[in-house]
């Protein structure tokens, strides 16, 4: 699924490289530790997150993150949004909780890492 | 949904609790940064997190949390588990990422915690 | 999750065996029978008010019991009909109203009694009879109270506020954090909350104190290594002030923006330092004032009404 049509269907905002949503999303990957996501998250999966400030842009540059959905309506920073659009990094945002976001984003088939959605 | 039920969903490891089908879980929040989870009513609920450290115990039993699963098959240090005895407070252990647990437990019928405090 | 836990229960089932007075459970509204009461009325009496037995009451004096087992001996020896107080026992073990239940559970079991009347320890007159349902039935019941403490809002705290008298009261809390790691976080907010509950302040203020003094000591830990927390609880309002003598913080107005933090990434790392935590503790309170000066500290003051419902933080 493109991140354009998630970005539709669950009134995602955009808020930065809005011209780069025609990639393909290949899954999904929640959490809120640079760490953890520099470790586990992988090529092409949709990060979701309430951290905001610029490091986030970093992190998924090198992972070559499909993007950046911010959640509970928090806005990325200035600093953030900028470094985002320089690196064709979209950022979108949501009013929703974590918890019902992925709900959605998983029942929309986007899956989870792969080594576990295979059991899904 | 019951909390052992719960446990099968996830296929998740009980580290501490007992009874568990005597929990009943409606709402659940998934977070690793603990103010997060402080400005949500939580009470009552179940806290995912792959935050492993004593602070997740904590937070659970300032807010009321009624049980935490820790995700991404993070093990918690011991003193998580001995402050999680003190307060009674049921601790799972699941092998899936935060993502893939949230989104199978969210089309078993769980309900987020949309009740923030903002 | 207390019920969850049964190790738990057999602990507060012990507890309030020890917390629970005789006078809590006994049955008050006796059915007594006078020492000319005939024996011939006894049976009836007994099957009518569904009892085992009775006292015998002369005047407001108890002079003895008398039980279906007395009844039926007196039948066994030939029923000739006479006054109850020829049949009954004279020698009866007895409780005092103010005695822990735990003496009762130890009396029946100890003479096998089916019940034992409960005297005033005063006047020694003669206030209810206990049975070993009563005693179930009243453990039952505040276990059942201890459940359903937070759905009845049971404002204790205005109670235990009424009794003392004076013309301003304030109970003080004050709790030093010094040389703390991350991992030992939230015990200054435990061991608050604990308090609070304890003076039966009403559950949803409790959690708002402990939510923001979580935040609050969390701070300090992080950014001050030392510091000192005063908790003023007074009728109706909970003060909570935190002072500490870190680096202090440089933009105040920016600091309290939510999602600001100057954090550094093991903190953020470890669950905290999104920027939340001052919107959180801002949410928890009614009046919310922050002063720092850098370099020599931080003070936090927050005030948290006891007896509303204003805000649905936590």
């Amino acid at each position: 699924m493109r991140l354009s049509e998630i970005a539709q269907t669950l009134t995602l905002k955009v808020r930065s490289a809005a011209g780069h949503l025609d990639t393909d999303v290949l899954g999904g990957y929640a959490s809120d530790l640079m760490s953890d996501v520099m470790a586990n998250a992988e090529e092409g999966y949709l990060w979701v997150t309430l951290q905001t400030h610029a490091n986030i842009v970093a992190v998924a540059a090198m992972k070559e993150l499909a993007g950046i959905i911010l959640i509970n309506g928090r806005e990325p920073e200035k600093e953030t949004a900028e470094k985002a659009e320089e690196k064709n990094i979209p950022i979108l945002v949501s009013r929703l909780p974590a918890f019902e976001l992925i709900g959605r984003l998983y029942d929309l088939g986007i899956p989870g890492l792969r080594a576990d959605a295979e059991e899904s | 949904m019951k909390l052992s039920e719960i446990v099968e969903v996830l296929q998740a490891e009980v580290l501490y609790g007992e009874d568990l089908d005597r929990i009943e879980i409606k709402q659940a929040c998934g977070s690793d940064l603990m103010s997060d989870v402080l400005c949500y009513s939580m009470r009552g609920s179940l806290l995912l997190t792959g935050l492993t450290n004593p602070q997740a115990v904590r937070t659970a039993e300032m807010s009321e949390i009624s049980a935490v699963c820790f995700v991404r098959g993070k093990k918690p240090p011991a003193e998580t588990v001995d402050l999680a005895r003190k307060n009674e407070i049921p601790l799972l252990l699941c092998a899936h990422s935060m993502y893939l647990a949230c989104g199978k437990l969210y089309s078993t019928g769980v309900l987020g915690c949309d009740d923030r405090c903002e | 999750m207390i019920a969850a836990n049964k190790n738990l229960q057999f602990t507060k089932i012990q507890e309030l065996v020890y917390e629970l007075k005789v006078a809590e459970v006994m049955t008050k509204n006796l059915i007594t029978v006078a020492p000319d009461t005939r024996m011939s009325e006894l049976r009836g009496i007994l099957r009518d008010n569904r009892i085992s037995g009775t006292p015998v009451v002369d005047g407001d004096r108890m002079v003895g019991i008398v039980s279906v087992e007395d009844f039926i001996t007196w039948l066994i020896r030939g029923g000739v009909d006479c006054p109850v107080g020829q049949v009954m026992s004279r020698k009866v073990r007895t409780l005092f109203a103010d005695e822990p239940l735990v003496h009762a559970v130890s009396k029946l079991e100890e003479h096998g009694y089916g019940r034992l009347p409960v005297l005033d320890r005063s006047k020694n007159t003669l206030l209810g009879l206990i049975t070993k349902g009563d005693i179930i039935e009243g453990l039952l019941q505040e276990l059942q109270i201890d459940y359903h403490e937070e759905e009845i809002h049971r404002y204790r705290a205005s109670h235990f506020f009424e009794d003392m008298i004076a013309d301003k009261i304030t109970i003080n809390f004050h709790y030093h954090i010094h040389g703390k790691k991350i991992e030992q976080g939230g015990e200054v907010a435990s061991d608050l909350k604990r308090s609070l509950k304890r003076l039966g302040i009403h559950p949803d203020i409790v959690r708002r104190a402990a939510i923001a003094t979580y935040e609050a000591e969390m701070n300090v830990i992080i950014y001050a290594e030392e510091g000192r927390v005063d908790v003023n609880v007074e009728p109706d309002v909970i003060l909570i002030e935190v002072r500490d003598r870190g680096q202090g913080i440089a933009d105040v107005a920016r600091a309290v923006e939510p999602g600001y933090s100057t954090a550094p990434d093991w903190v953020r790392e470890l669950g905290f330092g999104a920027g939340m935590g001052l919107q959180n503790i801002k949410n928890c309170a009614r009046d919310f004032d922050i002063t720092s000066t850098v370099g020599r500290g931080t003070t936090l003051k927050i005030s948290i009404p006891t007896g509303t419902k204003e805000k649905r933080c936590a």
